[in-house]
């Protein structure tokens, strides 16, 4: 069937959210938890088969792959009610069960080592579509499954199939709290070159600002794994709605990605929604807290930094601004509001964009699921590509080099193949980190058509020198 | 004894009358007054006086009569009068000689001799003096008058002048005969018809016979009969002067009826002449009776009784007269005008012929509105049937407004509503094979058919108009539920808008992407029969498939004759075939369809060419290209920059017109087509609708607009052009590197020296080249995107300085964050504030019309 995606579920919180996703899904499309058709959800309005596709009963099953290598998410996943939805052959633990150790380099041999099984689900489920459009991978770049095995798995993926699309949904670490995993700096900073490199469009989820939404909007004090997950969970559904419920434009995931990403580096998204309302808030049944939507209010809201799922930090210079923006705007519209809210946002000014070059807020109009009710009439989800996402990546690199500096827990990274003879995977992802965060911060001036990378002392030299020393070390 | 007295005052009370009435009828005359009347009352009283006075003694009367002789010659008048007038006084003169002296009248042979002596005698005397005269010579006259009447002379019976008009009865009946026969325009005795004008003249052979006021009156008479022969000429068709047509015909034998009307009148005239004269007959022994006087038909009588029918004679030749060589609904508009008399007798008489004439066509009209049948024999029904109109067209141009047939009482609403009514008729008959569908509407027709007269009334509100209505409705609404329901036009307007108009995002991309191979062909090499197994394959595996088959099964590839050059993005089309009675309705939107399919195909096609191929190489390649990056990213980056603005524009313009212009007015056709109660509502919201597209999608607009989009898209074009070729180099120089990369490592393990010196230097020039090349590419690049930028700012100062708001902000939208603007100084005049502010009030204004300012026309 046509521009379908795969999803790839990596790590504890990779099918964490990956099984939220599909969670949400199934009951946007009226899809009973063992993947049977529910009897009201025969509108034929949607469009199924992207996500899903049908077994020879006709129940629906999940383009997903599930790997993780430990066992504890994946079955708690397969003890509970959706345990029948997904294909038991895409379901693959590891053998040893003894998971990454939050160790990147350790996730990243395991996955080396176990690509054969994986990449055979993987092909057979390319293999099962009629066009393949991309894949979708889910995971966080702290842990060690997520960011070592995803990492390799991208790059494979990208070698494999370089004519697919690879999205991810990538979980940053909360920067807020003390993370028990040591590493994590290393961990994100190997992840990081992978989704520069390897990855078409990140869609990032920072666990910072997830909280802090949770705790600032909804009024949670301490958010549980599955409130923030419920969030995320929204976010993916939504952003993949215009591929679900097709009209007339953005139906696959190029069109939707190609004209937020200007340039192959620049492709980290941010993502806000409003308005925003918990579980609890509806099956609590207290009267909550519904605001007025319209669509100027939605689209206002979502460019206010507070809705946003990214914490990037003060902008000290106050010179970030959007690259592109496209906003997917769900419920009852009435079309000329949106026009009229551009024109607002236009006038006053109520967003600031790149200089270099034109750009504005796209708006996709999408139908909503008819199965789920809203509170609210019109909701809203922004995908921006926007500078300030930099900051996010400085942060990683500062608390890198402080571990760095110090060398600091390199042992459990040395054991590993990778690092086996030297650390200089280490230097270049951060090195590529660097560059990213440069053409970032150069995409905010005027001048960004004539930037060119420059390189941390040395390495542009080292790297033109590779190919001199190939040649020299010959002769 | 009071004889006596009378006769004191009366002689020259006579002589005074007489004279009066003479110099009356010389005013009369001279004062340009309808002298016959005058004349003729003047007549009679000169009768009347000179028989009262013929019973007095006027022996001196004869100076007295001499004078008003004398009066008479010099009067201007009719000689037959004035004639008629010395006659009557020379008659006088004698018998009262005659009576007077009845011995001794020697003068009496020789009046004549004596009147004209006087004549000469008294030729000197003025008019002036007349009167004076008459009174001296009235009072000698009184005198003698005086001693005459004493004589006694009053006890005679003298003869009464009014009684000696009736002298020969038979002479005198025979003029009234003659009067009567003229009426019907039969000539007779005293009458004859002038041969150039029909009018009646006076026969001059019998001229003699009659008085002056017979003859005056036998004049007037005939008047009638002149009338009457004009209206007898427009009831005759064979004279080639009368209305035509069945609505002609309608109208001559209203003529007819009411000649037969009067045909009777006179009928009766005639017997009463006939039971007169037998009476009379009868009666003759005794025939001074006064009795049968009565009862006797005079002229006068006739004079009394010809006026009505000479009114309605005349305003029936008049109507006629209007009406020739007329047909159809003019000539009820012709007759319409009469209705317009305040005469209430006219309006009657008008409305009477205008009721009979709209006979046929309210016939006609129940006829075509009941049962869709056009019987119109001599095309004077105002709706047309086009008979070499196939049924294909029924709906739009098999019928139409006979507009000069139109009766001018029918308004234009009304016109429309008949000729739509008989239209659904006939659709539904001929098109949708529905037999018999409009039964039991005997009730209408008996309401049509019966209330003639309802049609032409001035309000229409009449049982007929509400018939008309009611048929108007119930036929309407049947065949919209027939085409909404069974014939899914809804449906199928929702899968043109859907597959022709491109709203099915998924299904064209999947269709694009299924094609791809085909449309990037040669125009020749395609063929239609490979592209409709891909249309299927789109179709049923988009969300397509869950459209009603039955609409799905009317879209079809087309595959234009290729010109020279042409790929298959340029020949290949969607089109939606329709058929039975959708055709007919749909068939002319047909063409402007194709029309719209054209530039949002090519939009797609764009949008295509930018992401399928453009953007998704540059993201792979990017990948694949990392180790020689520092060498490409002169260009790699500014063609990145470069797609990415063009990227910008396309979705922009892919939003405005296919969400701002397709979607908002298709969201409103919906309404309306919610509302509709006729099918011509529908058909005609979706034309408008398709036409507000035409304008949006920038189909015939300015040529200006046009070009740089089409500038805009070649560069497009260009630029993908130009990455293919550049990326090749791109591969071809990574290949090399990575070729020497291996022999080098071959060789490495080998330990031995595998390069020699004239492969690095050939490895050094080829790199050498490769960067070179890389610069002159880059430098296309820039030509390209100098191009591009040129044709985006005319299609935005376009739009900038277009009138139409929606444009104006379609142009603020692709310059959002006014790059362009700052770029080119010449974007920012037509969007200075004062303008922006006056397109902003102009546009407030279409909401809340506070502030009424008109924008300044900005020829920028």
């Amino acid at each position: 069937m046509p521009s379908e995606i795969i999803t790839l579920q990596l790590g504890q919180c990779g099918n964490q959210i990956g099984f939220e996703f599909w969670k949400r899904l199934c009951l946007e499309h009226g899809i009973s938890p063992s993947g049977v058709l529910e009897d009201f959800a025969n509108d034929g309005m949607d469009r199924k088969d992207v996500f899903f596709y049908q077994a020879d009963d006709d129940h629906y099953i999940p383009r997903a792959v599930l790997l993780d290598l430990e066992p504890r998410v994946i079955n708690t996943i397969m003890g509970s009610a959706y345990s029948k939805l997904y294909n038991p052959e895409n379901v693959y633990l590891s053998k040893h069960g003894g998971g990454a150790g939050n160790n990147w380099a350790s996730g990243y041999g395991q996955g080396e080592k176990l690509q054969e099984e994986v990449f055979d689900i993987i092909d057979r489920e390319a293999d099962g579509s009629d066009s393949l459009e991309g894949f979708i991978l889910c995971h966080s770049i702290a842990g060690g499954t997520g960011s070592g095995m995803g990492s390799f798995i991208m790059e494979r993926l990208a070698d494999r199939y370089p004519k697919k699309l690879i999205q991810t949904f990538s979980v940053f670490p909360n920067q807020d709290e003390i993370s028990d995993v040591v590493v994590q700096p290393y961990n994100s900073m190997l992840t990081l070159k992978r989704l520069t490199t390897a990855a078409d469009s990140v869609v990032v989820l920072d666990n910072t600002a997830l909280n802090r939404i949770a705790c600032d909007r909804l009024h949670i004090q301490n958010p549980s794994f599955s409130q923030i997950n419920n969030l995320v969970s929204t976010i993916m559904s939504v952003s993949t709605t215009t591929l679900r419920y097709p009209s007339y434009m953005n139906n696959n995931l190029i069109g939707l990605m190609a004209p937020l990403i200007p340039t192959p580096q620049l492709h980290f998204l941010m993502t806000g929604y409003t308005p925003l309302t918990s579980d609890s808030d509806i099956n609590s049944q207290q009267p909550v807290n519904v605001r007025k939507t319209t669509v100027l209010d939605v689209m206002r809201r979502l460019l206010q930094p507070k809705n946003m799922m990214v914490s990037t930090g003060p902008d000290k210079s106050n010179h970030h601004c959007y690259i592109s923006i496209l906003n997917i705007i769900q419920g009852e519209v009435d079309p000329t509001q949106v026009h009229k809210s551009l024109q607002r946002i236009r006038d006053r000014k109520m967003a600031q964009f790149i200089p270099w070059g034109p750009t504005s807020i796209q708006v996709a109009l999408s139908r909503s699921s008819p199965y789920v009710q809203s509170n609210h009439r019109v909701s809203g989800l922004m995908l921006a590509n926007h500078t300030s996402i930099c900051s996010l990546f400085e942060r990683a690199l500062n608390q890198y080099d402080k571990l760095r500096k110090r060398g600091a827990f390199l042992d459990q990274f040395r054991r590993e193949d990778i690092f086996k003879d030297d650390l200089t995977e280490l230097d270049e992802s951060r090195e590529t980190v660097d560059c990213l965060v440069q053409e970032y911060a150069a995409a905010t001036r005027e001048d960004y058509m004539q930037f060119s990378v420059k390189r941390g002392a040395g390495s542009a030299d080292s790297k033109s020198e590779d190919c001199r020393s190939v040649t020299s070390g010959g002769a | 004894m009071s004889q006596g007295k009378i006769v004191g005052t009366d002689v020259a009370g006579i002589s005074n009358s007489i004279s009066n009435i003479v110099s009356e009828m010389l005013i009369c005359i001279n004062g340009k007054q309808l002298p016959e009347v005058h004349g003729k009352i003047c007549e009679y009283k000169i009768l009347k006086q000179l028989s009262i006075k013929e019973k007095k003694e006027g022996s001196n009367l004869i100076q007295h009569f001499f004078q008003q002789y004398k009066k008479l010659t010099l009067i201007k008048m009719d000689p037959q009068a004035r004639h008629s007038l010395i006659k009557y006084l020379l008659s006088i003169a004698d018998k009262s000689a005659a009576n007077g002296e009845a011995d001794a009248l020697p003068q009496s042979d020789n009046l004549s001799q004596i009147l004209s002596s006087r004549v000469h005698s008294t030729n000197g005397s003025s008019l002036n003096s007349l009167n004076g005269n008459g009174g001296v010579n009235g009072g000698a006259g009184y005198s003698y008058n005086a001693t005459q009447s004493s004589i006694g002379l009053s006890q005679q019976s003298l003869p009464n002048y009014v009684e000696a008009t009736r002298k020969l009865p038979e002479s005198r009946q025979d003029i009234v005969t003659n009067a009567i026969y003229s009426f019907t325009g039969v000539q007779g005795k005293y009458l004859k018809k002038d041969v150039v004008t029909g009018r009646f003249k006076l026969d001059p052979l019998n001229i003699k016979l009659l008085t002056t006021g017979q003859a005056g009156m036998l004049l007037r008479l005939s008047e009638l009969g002149y009338y009457h022969d004009r209206v007898t000429k427009f009831a005759d068709i064979t004279t080639g002067f009368n209305a035509m047509g069945c609505i002609g015909q309608a109208l001559i034998s209203k003529l007819k009826e009411e000649l037969a009307d009067f045909h009777g009148q006179v009928a009766v005239l005639h017997d009463e002449m006939n039971s007169f004269r037998k009476a009379q007959m009868n009666r003759f022994p005794n025939r001074d009776s006064e009795l049968d006087a009565a009862d006797e038909l005079t002229l006068f009588k006739l004079l009394a009784w010809y006026i009505k029918p000479l009114h309605r004679m005349q305003w029936l030749t008049k109507i006629a007269d209007a009406c020739q060589m007329k047909k159809g609904g003019e000539l009820a508009s012709t007759v319409y005008d009469f209705l317009d008399n305040g005469n209430s007798m006219v309006n009657k008489l008008v409305e009477d012929v205008l009721t009979a004439i709209c006979g046929p066509l309210v016939r006609m009209i129940s006829k075509w509105i009941l049962e869709g049948g056009i019987s119109d024999l001599h095309s004077e029904f105002f709706v047309e049937s086009l008979n070499d109109v196939g049924a294909d067209r029924l709906w739009h141009d098999k019928f139409r407004l006979r507009l000069p047939m139109l009766p001018k009482f029918v308004p234009m609403e009304m016109a429309n509503k008949i000729l739509k009514t008989g239209k659904c008729i006939n659709f539904l008959r001929e098109i949708c094979e529905m037999q018999g569908v409009m039964r039991e509407r005997e009730e209408l027709m008996k309401i049509m058919d019966n209330n003639v007269a309802q049609f032409f009334s001035y309000t229409p509100d009449t049982s007929w108009h509400v018939a008309v209505e009611t048929c108007y409705q119930q036929t309407s609404k049947h065949v919209l539920d027939i085409m909404v329901g069974p014939h899914k036009l809804l449906e199928h307007l929702q899968g043109m808008r859907r597959y022709l108009l491109l709203g099915q995002g998924d299904f064209v991309s999947i269709l694009i992407e299924h094609m791809k191979d085909e449309l990037e062909r040669p125009g020749v090499d395609i063929y239609a029969h490979d592209l409709s197994s891909m249309l299927d394959a789109a179709l049923r595996c988009t969300n397509a498939q869950y459209d009603d088959p039955e609409i799905l099964n009317h879209l079809d590839v087309m595959v234009q004759r290729p010109f020279h050059g042409d790929i298959g993005w340029d020949i290949i089309s969607l089109q939606y075939i329709v058929q039975g009675p959708l055709a007919t309705m749909l068939e002319p939107t047909m063409p402007t369809y194709k029309l719209l399919f054209k530039p949002l195909w090519r939009m797609k096609h764009m949008e295509f060419v930018l992401s399928m191929k453009i953007w998704k190489e540059q993201m792979g390649n990017a990948k694949t290209l990392r180790p020689i990056n520092t060498e490409i990213e002169k260009a790699s980056h500014r063609l990145n920059l470069f797609t990415s603005e063009i990227m910008h524009f396309i979705h922009q313009m892919q939003y405005y017109v296919l969400f701002e212009v397709i979607e908002c007015n298709w969201v409103e056709l919906q309404k309306k087509m919610q509302q509709a109660t006729a099918l011509d509502d529908i058909l005609d919201a979706h034309e408008m609708f398709l036409q507000t597209i035409k304008v949006g999608c920038f189909v015939s607009s300015k040529p200006n607009v046009e070009h740089s989009l089409e500038v805009v898209y070649e560069n497009i074009i260009e630029l993908e052009k130009w990455q293919s070729a550049f990326y090749k180099d791109c591969f071809k120089e990574l290949n090399a590197r990575q070729e020497l990369a291996k022999v080098v490592e071959k060789s490495e393990k080998k330990g031995v020296f595998g390069l020699t010196n004239e492969v690095i230097l050939q490895r050094d020039h080829e790199a050498q080249i490769f960067a070179e090349k890389v610069d002159i590419a880059w430098r296309g690049l820039e030509v390209i995107s100098s191009n591009y930028e040129k044709a985006v700012s005319s299609f935005l100062m376009a739009l900038n300085s277009s009138h139409d708001p929606n444009l104006q902000l379609f142009g603020t939208r692709l310059d959002f964050n006014e790059y362009y603007k700052k770029r080119d100084t010449n974007l920012s005049k037509p969007l200075t504030f004062e303008h922006m502010r006056m397109s902003n009030v102009f546009t407030l204004n279409n909401r809340n019309s506070r502030f009424v300012i008109h924008t300044p026309t900005t020829n920028e």
